[in-house]
């Protein structure tokens, strides 16, 4: 496969486990270390109590924190089940529902942890990193990258 | 893990691996690399936390 369509095989791969896309590509070495320090990043940040991110209409900028965890691929729905017990990247409406108070209580109990904010922030992280690799797996296709 | 600067030198630790393996081509350089960016990250927090002490808190 050559081209464009090897371009998107290997980003996709690199969205579905960080690193496989630079594995795919012949990078053996480094889709390794990518795929370790991604993995430790993401897994450092469920063990620090950090929560993903819900969309809120209220606040728009949570819609660019949805999409950076979202980044991460299937291991965003482990840190969505992790933290809120489903698979959920919408922030059930404001009101006396009873899936709104639940998804409430357990982001205040997370919260209430210490080091919520750096677990948060790892999360984050491990999510623009796995961006950064898909951008680096285009630049290695187009030839602009050895 | 409740150490505020333990978390600091892991988060450290891993980004400068993550971008001396990014931008970097020989595992010497991407070492290096990773290893300045580790250091300078927790060397600078180290000095803005030092200057921050004098700061007042606050009313």
């Amino acid at each position: 496969m050559q081209g464009m369509g090897r371009i998107a095989v290997g980003c996709l791969l690199g969205w579905l486990l960080p690193g496989a896309g630079h594995l795919y590509m012949g990078k053996r070495v480094k889709g390794l270390v990518f795929l370790a320090i991604v993995t430790l990043t993401f897994a450092g940040g469920l063990l620090l109590k950090g929560r993903v991110y819900l969309a809120d209409r209220e606040q728009p900028l949570t819609y660019l924190a949805t999409l950076a965890n979202a980044a991460m691929g299937p291991m965003d729905l482990v840190g969505r089940y992790a933290c809120y017990g489903r698979i959920l990247f919408v922030n059930p409406p404001e009101s006396d529902h009873p899936a709104y108070q639940e998804i409430l209580s357990l982001k205040r109990a997370r919260i209430l942890s210490v080091t919520n904010e750096y677990g948060t922030t790892f999360l984050l992280t491990a999510g623009l990193m796995n961006i950064l690799l898909l951008l680096d797996l285009f630049d290695i296709g187009i030839g602009r990258k050895r | 893990m409740g150490s505020h600067f333990l978390i600091m030198c892991w988060f450290s630790i891993l980004v400068g691996a993550f971008f001396g393996t990014l931008t970097r081509d020989t595992v010497r350089d991407a070492v290096r690399t990773g290893a300045v960016l580790a250091v300078s990250m927790v060397g600078i927090s180290l000095i803005i936390a030092y200057i921050m002490f004098f700061l007042p808190l606050g009313s």
